[in-house]
């Protein structure tokens, strides 16, 4: 057996790992059979070691050979032949390992596996254990997916899977309203990047023929590729990138989901928000980053967005009096840095961040229960009450105290008009439905705009 | 805004606002009386309602707040199926509930005990009409008589039916037309007349079920209906608009230090800052959009906040007399913000931000100024009352459908019904009216409370039995706190060395004083809440270790500032940039503290050693006896009046042994907001250890002892005291001074030390048998490393079960519960009557303390478990530390008060039962002398029953009288130690006799 070989099989268990993980527990939703807590804890563990290994298996195996790309492809799923075999459009199911995906995929399992433990305890006895370790696994498999994936299209399935999951557990305490309109306000927003997202796979596939990473950011293994687009191209595909990369990183105009978010049980706030699903969208827009070299526009807009939510986030954070609220801005804060290193053309810099802030961030959150006891130590310490400096000027505070308003603005001057153009296209539909019924106008009750609104608005 | 109006009538507008906040002052009593969580003290979550007798405050109660009463039915029949509840006692507590009415027949159908017990005995279903109308159309319901149906009442109903139908249907005409239409074609439906004599056993079942529900619903159709009151004032849509406006609002305006800022102006208070916040806005949401201005206009004409209120009540439209109700249900809205906010401002002056008075008041005019944008936005979908004629069809539907169910159950058929004289259907249906499921529920709650106040008592009684062996002089003696976490550490103690002696004295041990340890920043009270204390007692260091003392603090003090600027730079940009960058360091931390909790603490706890000082002194003593409201130490005198105070009440003099050993206690666990509420209650949730301490170094006091010599309690010269804090989470013990003991105490401290030391092994055991995750099979070793592991561990929400479970509280001497299995369920105080004097002065000053506290655990407890949604927080999980004070559902909701669903979560709601060592007319003068005490026992928020010193006889109060128990000849199983009681055993135990005589026994039994 090669080594090429044994990498790939390492490489292959560490897709393998999660996808068992959840397809044991989609196999147990089918037969009605619900694992004790034990079996569910000790299989999340089994598939993250197993995982954490391969890919640690991979890394050595990599240093060794000196490898700095090493792909698995699991085949041609779809193929419609162009003119020449080069254009040829399809699908692979690639994955990839390199430098960008190696350190992600050991901080994720290295975090899921720990929350994961710290949530085996936590939620001990919960009616929901079974169901929060179901969508754990989704989740995880959704980041191993999209952290390793080699094409477009399989990031996409990864990038679903995460979000799906991610809103499923914001709604995780269904018997409250709260928690369920804040899930689905938080799956509104994945929904509008995705269309970005999807949007941008499609033109890459109608410039390129191929969703494959190597096709769009050019041959040589990360951060070396060259993108071979035009220019003009390349502004186009990366600004919807960047819509997409906003909406799954909470940058400005969606931020204010981010402390939604916090609905669900603490691990979970955790490892989504503080963690892993909140930097994919830098990890998208590091892994296109040969494409942001090409147009200098792009990375401007990049650089704006990503320090333009900095600032957005750490003023915010300043006001807040909830601990969660405020880990979820200060953790903003940090994103947008990151994508403004991303911005300015940095690879590394950015990469350790994402790592560094995401360890860090996840303990704060694990800990925030903690912060009472905290502040009375702080005092001990001290010998004195903790002073807090005072205020900002008035119209900072306020800002700040309000979050921007971000969600209001965009309900008034986008979701506002959106229903309103439906709900007129609802009333001629009707209009026309009983035009051909041959009823006179009037004559039955029926929902009328102003409920279609409602109802749009209410789901 | 009508101010032509308000300037028009001023005179009528002056007694208005005085008005508004008179009625917000009152209406504020309603709200939960809980103040920042870090102090957790327990109370009676229905404290408002406590002049009224318990049933009928948890009804009111439930109509106001929409919460339960009592626990679900379903709850009730669990028990009753379990065992929990007997046959028997839902009998007796009927008989108690009926008397003689229970004879009374209802028509031709039984008696009304026989009515009311098979009500209770089977669940009956109700709901909405189109629900009932599913459940007959769409289910069985009408094919197959009921599982609960016995065979015999089917028989009997089925054959009814048929002789019915085939001898008396055609003959009697006493059935109107109408009727006669519909069972016709009722009749049709089965295949017609012709067909009656082919039909078969299913088909004769069927048609006698829809035989009887077409009798339901005949015999209920005329029936008058009860309407249930309009509930709610139909401002939800409004109000849904205004609460997170409101909820963001208090956060910042109660806020304690945790954001970096704080809200601008709000030292003028809640209006004017919220005023002043508002006036340059421009609302993005469009209902708000017309605030600004608004604001802007009431900064100009600077209005009281009462007059506002009033002003924006017309505004509201909201009549005069309806007034006081409206506020009250916008003043209940956000309950947990509102009572917080009440708290701050009457009640925490103590807090780092105290809000201003005033701010209840301010609070309802901004949230009413809200409202106002709210009701024009939310116009029109204010849903309209309910029809009057849809609710009583509901009633009606009802009605018939719980009448089906009992019929079905006691084999009534429908000729039985159909057959029934007017006056007779009416009185059987004003019967069943008047047994709700919310009376049944209280009936079945007294059941289950009756059921363990048997058992209780008669385990007292059989142990109370027992004929003591005669005293010996005890090896050493401890007093613990009263707490029901101690009952299990002083049984094992006990049965370790069955020569010591144990006693219970609330865990402040009389010394009321504002703590300030070494290293910490400021006095905390440690004493009971209702207690306000004068004295100042500081740690210091001992004199050799002062200057490396300074050398320390200045070492943490540093720290600390280190970390606090770690802390905020972590949430600002460039701090969390260079935090991010090195963060990957914080995944070793915090991979140790989720996979091995108990070593990470060890390795903290060591680098905490090194800036931490190791031996400490009190400054426990002032020379001068200064009056006034504070008082560096207490005086010689006061001492001796403490230790006197325990002396007295405890009968700890009847024996002297060489080692007295004072044990407080408290609670450590992490990251855990509620940490507080598992401390020591009577120090007011603080931890007990240092009241102990200063306890032990005052009875070690010579002078003291020559005063207490004087006052006619000797302490023997070979008597040692000390201090020990014991640890309910890890079971860890601390003793406190030991060096500063003669070398003649060391043989009996030595041997105390390994029996405690076994104690708090065995503690640890018996406490991990209700934790499902630890194994049932533990070794005592593994045992204790389970309970060191939660306490350390981060991701426990379950550190300890606090008080769960607790349900009596023994007032007495230890002889009559010593060696019985209380299950940890036991509050165990000690008092020795023959001590007393003859106005039972010392009785009075025990009960004044130990009833309210006890009660206010137990009554916490209660509601929290009742109604976790409601009177308690919720699950721990998804709660969200808000402002420093409280926890929040998640990222914006009320705050939550009470306790958590993890503390609650094996608790049986139960009324306390105080069994007093004590005479009738001793509680007649106490409870005569204290309101609070005859508060709780007239209104049965307590329940109690006495034990008389001289003969052992039990006599239970009831009904404001005490009725003698009948003397039981039960056994109580006895068992060699606690373990073979509660080995693999998960929950709650019944009482046992453990017999500590064996010691081989025990050696064998033990794991």
């Amino acid at each position: 057996m090669t080594i090429e070989t044994a990498l790939s099989i390492a490489g292959l268990v560490v897709v393998l790992a999660p996808l068992l993980l959840v397809l044991a527990f989609c196999t147990s939703a089918l037969t009605r059979w619900t694992p004790s807590e034990r079996t569910s804890a000790r299989l999340t563990e089994a598939s993250v070691l197993c995982g954490l290994l391969a890919a640690g298996f991979v890394f050595v195996g990599m240093l060794a050979t000196g490898s700095r790309n090493v792909e698995i492809e699991l085949g041609h799923w779809a193929s419609v032949h162009g003119l020449s075999a080069d254009d040829a459009y399809h699908f692979h199911l690639k994955f990839v390992f390199d430098r960008l995906s190696v350190p992600l995929v050991f901080l994720t399992f290295v975090l899921v596996g720990t929350v994961g433990a710290f949530a085996n305890r936590y939620l001990h006895r919960e009616p929901g254990y079974h169901r929060f370790f179901s969508l754990y696994a989704l989740f995880l498999l959704g980041m191993v997916g999209a952290t390793l994936a080699g094409t477009v299209e399989t990031l996409f399935v990864g990038w679903e899977l995460v979000g799906l999951s991610s809103a499923l557990l914001v709604a995780f305490f269904h018997d409250r309203p709260g928690p369920v309109e804040n899930g689905l306000r938080v799956w509104s927003v994945y929904r509008f990047a995705d269309a970005a997202f999807l949007i941008a796979v499609v033109a890459l596939h109608h410039v390129h023929g191929a969703g494959d990473f190597a096709e769009l950011t050019g041959h040589g293994a990360w951060p070396n590729g060259e993108a071979t687009l035009s220019s003009g191209a390349a502004l186009a595909i990366g600004l919807l990138v960047l819509i997409a990369a906003a909406g799954k990183s909470a940058l400005l105009p969606f931020s204010e989901w981010l402390p939604r978010a916090m609905e669900g049980p603490t691990p979970s706030s955790a490892v989504f928000y503080g963690a892993l699903s909140v930097h994919l969208g830098t990890y998208l827009l590091l892994r296109v980053s040969p494409l942001l070299a090409l147009s200098w526009p792009l990375s401007a807009a990049v650089v704006a967005l990503g320090l333009a939510t900095a600032a957005y986030g750490a003023i915010v954070a300043r006001a807040q009096a909830d601990v969660k609220s405020a880990l979820a801005f200060a953790s903003l804060a940090q994103v947008g840095l990151i994508t403004a290193e991303i911005g300015f053309g940095l690879h590394y810099l950015p990469l350790i961040h994402i790592v560094g802030h995401a360890t860090f961030r996840t303990l704060q959150l694990l800990r925030a229960p903690s912060v009472l006891h905290d502040y009375q130590s702080l005092e001990n310490a001290l010998g004195e009450r903790v002073a807090n400096g005072g205020g900002p000027q008035a119209a900072v505070y306020r800002f700040a105290y309000l979050r921007g308003q971000l969600d209001g603005w965009i309900y008034r001057f986008v979701v506002e008009p959106f229903l309103a153009v439906f709900g007129v296209c609802q009333a001629l539909e009707m209009r026309w439905l009983r035009w051909l019924a041959g009823e006179s106008s009037g004559a039955k009750a029926e929902p009328t705009a102003p409920d279609a609104a409602q109802k749009s608005e209410a789901a | 805004m009508t101010q032509s109006a308000v300037s028009s009538e001023p005179v009528a507008h002056e007694d208005d606002a005085s008005n508004v906040v008179a009625w917000l002052e009152h209406a504020a009593h309603l709200l939960p009386s809980q103040g920042p969580i870090s102090v957790f003290v327990h109370h009676n979550t229905l404290h408002a309602f406590e002049q009224l007798p318990f049933d009928q405050a948890v009804q009111t109660a439930a109509d106001l707040y929409d919460c339960h009463p009592y626990l679900p039915e379903q709850d009730y029949r669990t028990a009753l199926r379990h065992g929990r509840i007997t046959a028997q006692d839902l009998e007796a507590e009927l008989f108690d509930v009926l008397g003689d009415r229970g004879d009374q027949l209802i028509g031709r159908l039984g008696t009304r005990h026989e009515l009311w017990l098979s009500m209770l005995g089977h669940p009956l279903r109700e709901g909405a009409e189109a629900e009932i109308h599913w459940f007959v159309e769409e289910t069985e319901a009408l094919y197959r008589f009921r599982d609960e149906a016995s065979a015999a009442d089917k028989q009997r109903s089925i054959d009814d039916t048929r002789r019915w139908l085939v001898r008396d249907y055609r003959d009697e005409a006493k059935v109107s037309p109408e009727l006669h239409l519909r069972i016709d074609r009722l009749i049709d439906q089965f295949g017609g007349p012709g067909s009656i004599g082919d039909w078969d056993d299913a088909r004769w079942e069927a048609f006698t079920l829809h035989l009887l529900w077409l009798a339901c619903e005949e015999s209920t159709a005329a029936a008058p209906c009860e309407h249930a009151a309009a509930n709610g004032v139909g401002w939800e849509a409004a109000d849904a608009l205004v609460d997170p406006v409101m909820i963001r609002l208090c956060a910042a305006y109660l806020d304690q230090g945790y954001a970096p800022w704080t809200l601008p102006n709000r030292d003028q208070g809640l209006l004017a800052a919220f005023l002043s916040l508002h006036a340059e806005t421009r609302p993005a949401e469009s209902w708000l959009r017309r605030l600004p201005q608004r604001v802007r206009e009431i900064q100009q004409q600077q209005p009281a906040a009462a007059e506002l209120i009033w002003s924006l009540l017309d505004e509201l439209h909201v009549p005069v007399e309806r007034r006081e109700a409206f506020l009250q249900h916008e003043l209940l809205r956000l309950p947990g913000w509102t009572g917080t906010l009440w708290q701050m401002e009457t009640n925490a002056e103590w807090a780092p931000w105290p809000a201003p008075a005033g701010s209840l008041v301010e609070l309802m005019a901004v949230r009413l100024l809200l409202l106002t944008f709210a009701a024009k936005a939310a116009d029109g979908e204010t849903p309209a009352q309910s029809a009057s004629e849809r609710r009583s069809r509901q009633d009606r539907a009802n009605l018939a459908f719980v009448l089906f169910q009992v019929a079905e159950i006691r084999g009534w058929s429908g000729p039985d019904l159909l057959q029934l004289a007017p006056e007779e259907l009416s009185m059987l249906l004003a019967e069943i009216r008047a047994f709700p499921s919310r009376v049944r529920r209280r009936v079945y709650h007294q059941a289950y409370e009756r059921h363990y106040r048997n058992a209780a008592l008669g385990a007292l009684s059989a142990a109370a039995a027992r004929t003591s062996p005669p005293a010996a002089a005890p090896a050493y003696q401890i007093v613990c706190c009263i707490d029901d976490r101690e009952e299990s550490f002083r049984r094992h103690l006990e049965e370790i060395d069955p020569d010591c002696e144990t006693f219970g004295y609330a865990g402040f041990f009389g010394v009321a004083m504002y703590y300030k340890g070494l290293g910490e920043a400021h006095f905390r009270p440690l004493c009971p809440v209702n207690v306000k204390p004068v004295h100042y007692i500081v740690e210091e260091p001992v004199y050799t270790e002062a200057d490396a003392s300074r050398r320390r603090a200045a070492a943490r003090r540093r720290l600390g500032r280190a970390a606090h600027g770690l802390t905020l730079g972590s949430r600002s940009m460039i701090g969390g940039l260079v935090a991010g960058l090195l963060g990957a360091v914080a995944t070793l931390p915090m991979v140790l503290r989720v996979v091995a909790p108990r070593l990470a603490e060890g390795l903290l706890r060591g680098a905490g050693r090194l800036v931490r000082d190791q031996r400490t002194r009190l400054h426990l003593e002032t020379i001068a006896d200064t009056d006034g409201d504070r008082k560096d130490g207490y005086t010689v005198d006061e001492m001796a009046a403490i230790v006197e105070g325990l002396l007295r009440t405890t009968g700890l003099p009847g024996c002297w042994s060489p080692l007295v050993i004072i044990c407080g206690h408290g609670s450590s666990s992490v990251n855990n907001p509620h940490a507080a509420a598992y401390d020591c209650g009577a120090c007011g949730g603080g931890r007990g250890g240092p009241n102990a301490r200063a306890f032990a170094r005052m009875a070690n006091d010579p002078r003291v002892r020559a005063l207490l010599a004087e006052r006619g309690f000797p302490i023997p010269p070979t008597t040692v005291f000390i201090g020990a804090y014991h640890n309910t989470c890890d079971d860890s013990v601390a003793y406190y001074d030991l060096d500063a003991l003669q070398s003649e105490a060391d043989a009996a401290l030595t041997r105390a030390r390994e029996a405690i030391e076994e104690a708090r092994r065995r503690d640890a055991h018996e406490r991990a048998r209700r934790f499902e995750s630890a194994a049932l099979n533990l070794s005592l070793d593994r045992a204790l490393r389970h309970v060191e592991g939660r306490a350390a561990d981060l991701s426990q929400v379950r550190s300890e079960c606090g008080h769960a479970t607790n349900a009596l509280c023994l007032v007495g001497r230890r002889a009559w519960s010593r060696g019985l299995f209380l299950d940890r369920r036991a509050f165990l105080t000690s008092y020795d009557p023959l001590l007393d004097d003859d106005d039972y002065s010392v009785l009075a000053k025990l009960l004044a303390a130990v009833i309210p506290v006890c009660a206010g655990i137990n009554l916490e407890y209660y509601f929290s478990r009742i109604d976790n949604a409601g009177y308690g927080c919720g699950t721990k999980l998804p709660h969200n530390l808000t402002s420093l004070l409280g926890v929040m559902d998640g990222a914006g909701s009320d705050l939550r008060t009470g306790l958590p669903w993890q503390m609650v979560e094996i608790h049986e709601p139960l009324r306390i039962l105080f069994v007093i060592e004590t005479t009738p007319q001793a509680i007649a003068k106490i409870a005569a002398d204290n309101p609070a005490i005859d508060r709780l026992l007239a209104g049965d928020w307590v329940q109690l029953a006495i034990i008389d010193p001289a003969d052992a006889s039990l006599q239970l109060f009831r009904g404001g009288k005490f009725e003698p128990l009948p003397t039981t000849n039960d056994t109580l199983p006895t068992v060699a130690s606690s373990y073979a009681w509660y080995r693999g055993q998960r929950d709650h135990l019944d009482f046992a006799l453990i017999d500590a005589g064996d010691a081989a026994a025990i050696e064998e039994a033990a794991p």
